[in-house]
């Protein structure tokens, strides 16, 4: 555990920062996985949107029944390209003043050709202890209800916790 | 896993015990020392000590030479299940920079900033 309650990942793509960062932000639909554990509308038409600048906003919109539907997953808080994008993380039943946060770190890395992307997602401990979804539940059900994205998750977590 | 993650969450949401964690990962400590360390009244320490110990994230031991000094270490299963949470976040971000990874590499020749 590096930090208390943060998730950490990091990877090397064979491209320069400022296009690491442009492709990261503008071209998030294209890159952003298909299927249920990422995205609401599963493999469906949903598109992924992540708008520039600071209060810009990260959300999923698709087709409900003929009209357009939107999920905001949070909002752009800090935007420093090519180095630097955060943006809030809110899963659907958090209140508004919950959200956990990521942060993408692009570094130049093999004298500015490649880039180390490195992902943080801290704040897991910020939602309030209070809040329904961790009132008396087991943990299981607290990682069912956290997320509109976790779906194959709660399945490993599961046969990990059985296994 | 352990199904008091929710109490660990809510033990954990306080910077000054984040960073009592993060001391005795080095190793055991003091009470005292700890207060020193994070600039903390010896009281707010007792305070926050209490809440991770009833967290089950730390134990406190008494030395056996003087029952009054009392030494601090961390329980490593609560952090098994925090762990486990963690790892599948990360398990989550992993999947998509590979993704990112592949596509921003995919077409070098249109990657001109």
């Amino acid at each position: 555990m590096s930090a208390g309650d943060q998730a950490r990942v990091s990877l090397l793509v064979a491209v320069a920062p400022a296009a690491a960062f442009r492709i990261f932000t503008e071209e998030i639909d294209a890159w952003w996985r298909r299927g249920l554990k990422y995205r609401l509308a599963g493999r469906g038409r949903g598109i992924i949107h992540l708008e520039a600048g600071v209060g810009g906003r990260l959300f999923e919109s698709f087709d409900a029944g003929g009209e357009t539907r939107v999920v905001e997953t949070g909002r752009v808080t800090g935007w420093d390209p090519p180095a630097r994008v955060v943006f809030e993380w809110r899963a659907a039943n958090f209140a508004p003043a919950e959200a956990t946060e990521v942060e993408v770190l692009f570094q130049p890395s093999a004298g500015g050709t490649s880039t180390l992307v490195t992902v943080t997602h801290r704040g897991w401990s910020r939602i309030r202890p209070d809040h329904p979804v961790r009132h008396g539940l087991e943990v299981e059900a607290f990682i069912r209800s956290m997320g509109m994205w976790w779906g194959d998750l709660m399945t490993s977590l599961r046969e990990h916790a059985e296994g | 896993m352990n199904p008091d993650l929710d109490q660990t969450f809510a033990a954990l949401a306080d910077p000054t015990r984040r960073a009592v964690v993060g001391l005795l990962r080095q190793g055991p400590h003091r009470s005292s020392e700890m207060a020193t360390a994070l600039a903390t009244s010896r009281p707010a320490m007792s305070r926050h000590l209490r809440v991770l110990r009833r967290a089950g994230l730390v134990e406190e031991e008494g030395l056996d030479d003087d029952a009054r000094v009392r030494i601090y270490q961390l329980c490593r299963e609560p952090f098994a299940g925090l762990r486990a949470w963690l790892d599948e976040v990360e398990g989550f971000w992993a999947d998509q920079l590979r993704a990112f990874k592949a596509h921003a590499e995919r077409k070098p020749g249109k990657r001109r900033p």
